[in-house]
């Protein structure tokens, strides 16, 4: 209670100042994203969650009576065009901050240059480990792959499992997957290791040399869930049953509806759902309709924009005293939870779940504590 | 066996979507890089019907070639027409910009979560140890009746060599009573009813995402620069070639030692490119071309 009057009361001061500061200028605020192409269904969720806190906030006086505009790019999932959306907004529009980017190659491409510019970068969904080394600029409120392949081997080993069969898609975020959990499972674990071009849908002849396999678990690491219902639609029509599990992309219900008995018993270690329920859930809804690929992401891209929101409120808009803002941030409760980053920028108090589907629908089984 | 129903399975939509680029490019010249827009349009519109106004699939389907031949009607009536008299090229940039607005089109109609027309799992059938379910059967039995129909009409009907002459000569054929105009326009739209019927196929048998009509397109060019250009035949059993080879490719296990990467499969259709340009440009199936 003291220290949410100390919060109030200081920030009523700094709006007192900032009402008699000469500049009203609108912040501007930068996103990177994929808007089209294959991944295009996770820009849509973090855009969508980005745009819903801007207006709240503006609605609520903006920031210190500063307007938030919104300048979107489109980042395609690839880092190439993510690296030029990002030159575009940090030295053409020259934004305060970016939320973004969300496929992990899109914010290792353009971390580089937010870096050159210091001008902070959030981001919603990427999860790939090398992010945590991508810069000091660069944050994320997504829990990185670095703990999540451990859980998952820990998980394998509990149940028994010890002969993978992986399927692999060629985008940054899979591959570093792929390699981190070969690390932590052993390769002497993974028994059929195969790399397919972003984008392919014809996996027969893959599951077809899968059959003279002798293999307990398959994982389908696949950059988005039109790609992953493929693989498991063409998995289950050549009769293999053995268990499937899977990480965040199989988090989508709409993976539920195009592959449905094809996906039954999917098991997915994931962020905890977030959003679904509760007044942001129905918010979202009634202005966006439902998420194109899961609530969580447009979860975690509010967090991102209100967190920024909340540093900037206390430190202005210059790219340092931001980035120091977010380092010295003690725990900011948002829709995914009470979280902080952590010296490289990584987020801290965000857990994994293991989910599953029944019936079509995504079911959380079990909660995973990251330590 | 499960390799060569894979190829069937695979080369089967690649040679609907070729047969339609050798009628549009083989045969008229006119390059139309919105076919896969085509595509992408006729498997939508099934999806459309089918799921969110819950008409029977065969209606569906019809319906999704229907749109697919009235977008290209105007496709061809704004976009193609007005230029192809101008240049030969010109439908080279309006149909890039049409396929751009089109794109844009599909993501705002449509949105990005992939769409399957027929979700889930149908039942398999084992045909001589080859697991293959019955809408894939029907999906090879349909798209090989559809063109053979295609090709016969154009190589073995009065029909077809009416056609065949507008395209060498269309002053020649005019001059005859050939009502040339139609003709031209009813081959590009038959074409474009071919792609659509790819884009049904892709939904029913995979799922329906608003980017991957390109690789596909990709194929069909392999098919129809080695078949030869103008002739519909080859560029069919070029597209089931391409198809049978990208399967074996990684399906084999090579010289009893190695299993060729994944990833290479998508490489297939580009090699076949450059190794029938450079060594055999005129294509497997040579026709002789009078010269006047």
């Amino acid at each position: 209670m003291k220290k949410h009057l100390s919060t109030s009361s200081l920030a009523l001061a700094i709006a007192l100042l900032a009402s008699c500061a000469p500049t009203k200028e609108p912040i501007k605020i930068g996103y990177i994203g994929p808007l089209t192409g294959e991944a295009a269904s996770y820009g849509a969720d973090t855009l969508n969650g980005t745009k819903l806190a801007i207006e709240e906030i503006n609605a609520a006086g903006g920031i210190n009576g500063r307007e938030v505009v919104l300048i979107a790019e489109d980042g395609r999932c690839t880092g190439a065009d993510a690296a030029s959306a990002a030159q575009k907004l940090v030295n053409i529009d020259g934004v305060i901050a970016i939320i973004g980017g969300q496929c992990s190659g899109e914010t290792l491409a353009a971390a580089p240059i937010a870096e050159a510019g210091q001008v902070v970068m959030i981001s919603p969904v990427s999860s790939s480990q090398d992010v945590t080394e991508a810069g000091d600029f660069i944050f994320r409120d997504y829990p990185s792959d670095a703990l999540k392949t451990k859980a998952m081997a820990t998980y394998l080993a509990k149940e028994g499992f010890a002969k993978m069969a992986m399927m692999t898609e060629n985008t940054d975020f899979a591959t570093a997957f792929r390699n981190a959990l070969t690390a932590d499972l052993g390769e002497e674990h993974i028994v059929f290791n195969e790399v397919v071009e972003p984008g392919t849908k014809d996996f027969r002849t893959l599951i077809t040399r899968l059959k003279a396999t002798d293999f307990d678990i398959f994982f389908p690491n696949a950059q988005s869930d039109a790609v992953m219902a493929a693989m498991m639609q063409q998995l289950r029509e050549q009769d293999l049953t053995q268990t499937a599990i899977t990480h965040d992309v199989g988090d989508s219900a709409t993976l539920g509806e195009i592959a449905t008995e094809a996906v039954e018993g999917l098991l997915v270690i994931a962020v905890p759902s977030a959003g679904e329920d509760g007044s942001f859930g129905a918010t979202y809804k009634e202005k966006f309709g439902e998420a194109q690929a899961t609530m969580s992401f447009a979860a975690h891209a509010y967090d991102a924009m209100n967190v920024l929101a909340k540093v900037m409120e206390t430190a202005g808009t210059t790219g340092t005293a931001i980035r120091d803002g977010l380092y010295a941030l003690q725990g900011h409760t948002g829709i995914v939870g009470t979280f902080h980053f952590d010296e490289n920028g990584d987020v801290v108090g965000i857990p994994y779940a293991l989910k599953t589907f029944q019936n079509g629908k995504i079911v959380t089984l079990e909660s995973i504590p990251t330590e | 066996m499960q390799l060569l129903v894979n190829a069937l399975i695979a080369g089967s939509l690649a040679a609907l979507i070729a047969g339609g680029l050798a009628l549009v490019y083989g045969l008229l010249g006119i390059f139309n890089l919105a076919l896969g827009q085509t595509v992408l349009l006729g498997g939508y519109a099934t999806w459309f019907l089918y799921q969110e106004l819950h008409l029977p699939l065969t209606v569906s389907i019809l319906g999704g070639v229907l749109v697919g031949i009235l977008f290209t009607a105007l496709t061809f009536e704004i976009f193609v027409n007005p230029f192809y008299r101008l240049h030969r090229f010109l439908p080279l940039v309006t149909t890039i910009a049409l396929s751009m607005i089109f794109d844009g089109i599909i993501l705002l109609l449509f949105q990005s979560s992939p769409k399957s027309i027929v979700p889930g799992l149908s039942p398999i059938q084992k045909i001589a140890g080859a697991s293959i379910s019955n809408e894939q059967l029907l999906l090879i039995g349909a798209t090989l009746i559809l063109l053979l129909l295609c090709a016969y009409i154009l190589h073995a009907t009065p029909l077809g060599r009416r056609i065949r002459a507008t395209v060498q000569h269309e002053h020649a054929a005019m001059s005859l009573g050939i009502p040339t105009g139609f003709l031209f326009r009813s081959v590009f739209i038959l074409s474009e009813a071919l792609a659509a019927a790819g884009g049904i196929f892709i939904g029913i048998d995979q799922n329906l995402s608003p980017t991957l009509a390109f690789p596909i397109t990709i194929k069909a060019y392999a098919a129809i620069i080695a078949g030869g250009k103008g002739n519909f035949w080859g560029a069919i059993l070029c597209a089931y070639l391409i198809a049978l080879l990208e399967q074996l490719l990684i399906g084999i296990h090579w010289f009893g030692a190695f299993y060729v990467p994944a990833g290479y499969q998508s490489t297939v259709a580009l090699l076949f490119i450059i190794v029938f340009l450079l060594l055999k440009p005129t294509g497997l199936f040579v026709t002789h071309s009078r010269t006047a």
